[in-house]
């Protein structure tokens, strides 16, 4: 046995007839940085949800530290608070400030104390520049901003795994920078992240690994270097080829 | 008393009709007004939790992991409010208040007439305000609730911490509205005896033959109290709606 913190054991998800996900088989290694790329409808973003449990797989099993996460409502949130989800709609509370979006999960979920909440969301909000604004509703916060503020809230849970479904989609392209920005200082922190995105520069200079989806299949599973440069997937290339020509 | 049955100042017109029977009969529209209040007032407050109780049930869903035991009673409490919902959503509340009230005697439990009243309203809110709570439950983005999840958060604190508190802020109007029926609603209470203020002008109106001049006494004073709750809750609203800008924590600015 090695030292994954997650394993996936050939993992499908259907939605009726139509088979997202087959068969996938992947082990995630504490501090690793993990890329997935691939078209639209290739499953990434179903994948990474099935990996937090917002979806249920159709068969196969997911380990966490060797341990089966099972369909029940306890292990499942136990589970997700060490693994948290960055969307790419965001999803911050929108009764709720800018502080209170990231001490609402501390408090009623880990049940640490309102100082201690305070100081990990002062922390983790200096951390991605969003501080001043603790005053502020999601409402009246930009795209690149609130983006910013859900990395924070999910940082102040201390995860052990940070999932991003496509976190810059959603963003104008001068905010998409701020975002990526702040991504590639955490992956120097040494959280393991995975990460859905269609910057593939961002990919290849930042992952440890980079995984091409094709048809709910894992197509190619690379160190970047070799990914981008070498593809040995024909649909790997073409896949690329037409990304990096457009 | 100024006015005797057979004096010559007796009033002639249906204006000094009102007047002179407000005057005299002024102790029994007070009661009959302060009745109603309470009524709508207690049992549109019970009568929305009842609702948030069953527009959560109604809403709940189950995982395909949970145990048999779970999923058994979820869908026994699913039946029982669906068919709650509709049973009186679907008849009239002056007949809901002869059943309740006479069925309730005919077992041999002797009940108020206004603790009757009380429970029918509190009933007939809690069907429609059933409806309206799924309906301001579904109006917020699947994404809200996801968020939470994916942090860890219980399906229950979800509910309670992130759906609830803005379901609430969309269906005030709702529940404005809903306490305004209630208070016109509840004149046909006086069906099963309880003194409020319908039945107060229906025995004014008696004592002199004077229905007319009775009940546009209490028209009255039912649209200034709609009236005048209107107002209230439009300024309530306003207030909850809060501030549109927000204070930078200069504190925080330095490593902008």
């Amino acid at each position: 046995m090695g030292e994954s913190i997650i394993s996936i054991k050939e993992l499908s998800k259907s939605f009726g007839d139509h088979e997202v996900l087959r068969k996938i088989d992947i082990d995630i290694d504490q501090g690793e940085i993990i890329c997935i790329v691939g078209s639209s409808g290739s499953g990434k973003s179903t994948f990474l949800r099935c990996i937090n449990k917002l979806e249920h797989q159709t068969s196969g099993r997911i380990l966490y530290h060797g341990k089966e996460i099972r369909d029940v409502q306890r292990e499942i949130n136990e589970y997700r608070a060490k693994v948290g989800m960055v969307f790419q709609s965001f999803n911050l509370f929108n009764n709720m400030t800018v502080l209170q979006n990231c001490m609402i999960c501390t408090r009623k979920v880990l049940h640490i104390s309102k100082e201690e909440a305070f100081d990990r969301a002062i922390t983790h909000l200096k951390e991605v520049g969003m501080a001043p604004f603790i005053h502020a509703k999601p409402s009246q916060l930009s795209g690149g901003q609130k983006q910013r503020v859900a990395i924070a809230r999910s940082l102040c849970m201390n995860p052990e795994v940070l999932l991003f479904d496509e976190p810059t989609s959603a963003l104008d392209p001068e905010m998409v920078g701020e975002v990526l920005n702040v991504m590639k200082n955490l992956a120097t922190t040494g959280l393991t992240m995975i990460i859905v995105t269609h910057e593939m520069a961002f990919a290849r200079d930042v992952s440890t690994r980079t995984i091409f989806m094709d048809r709910g299949y894992v197509a190619e599973d690379a160190p970047p270097s070799e990914l981008f440069t070498r593809p040995k997937n024909p649909r790997t290339r073409e896949f690329l080829s037409r990304y990096l020509a457009g | 008393m100024r006015y005797g049955l057979l004096a010559t100042a007796d009033p002639q017109t249906s204006i000094e009709w009102m007047i002179y029977l407000t005057k005299k009969y002024y102790r029994m529209f007070l009661d009959g007004t302060k009745l109603t209040l309470y009524i709508a007032v207690l049992g549109t407050l019970i009568g929305f939790v009842l609702g948030y109780v069953i527009g959560i049930i109604q809403d709940a869903k189950t995982g395909q992991g949970d145990n048999l035991l779970k999923k058994g009673c979820v869908r026994i409490l699913k039946i029982i409010a669906a068919a709650y919902v509709e049973v009186f959503r679907d008849t009239p509340m002056i007949v809901q208040a002869m059943i309740i009230y006479y069925g309730i005697r005919q077992l041999g439990v002797d009940m108020m007439p206004v603790f009757a009243g009380i429970l029918v309203t509190v009933l007939n809110t809690g069907a429609y305000m059933a409806e309206t709570v799924r309906g301001g439950i579904g109006s917020i983005d699947i994404g809200q609730r996801e968020g939470a999840w994916a942090m860890g958060m219980s399906p229950m604190k979800t509910m309670l911490y992130i759906v609830l508190p803005q379901a609430f802020k969309n269906i005030i109007p709702e529940m404005a509205n809903t306490f305004l029926t209630n208070l016109k609603m509840t004149s046909v209470l006086n069906v099963i005896a309880v003194q409020e203020l319908f039945m107060a002008a229906k025995t004014v109106g008696g004592n002199y033959y004077k229905y007319f001049e009775s009940y546009l006494v209490i028209a009255v004073i039912y649209f200034v109290l709609c009236f005048l709750f209107n107002k209230l809750f439009n300024f309530l609203e306003k207030r909850l709606k809060g501030k549109t800008d927000y204070a930078l924590a200069v504190e925080y600015m330095d490593n902008q």
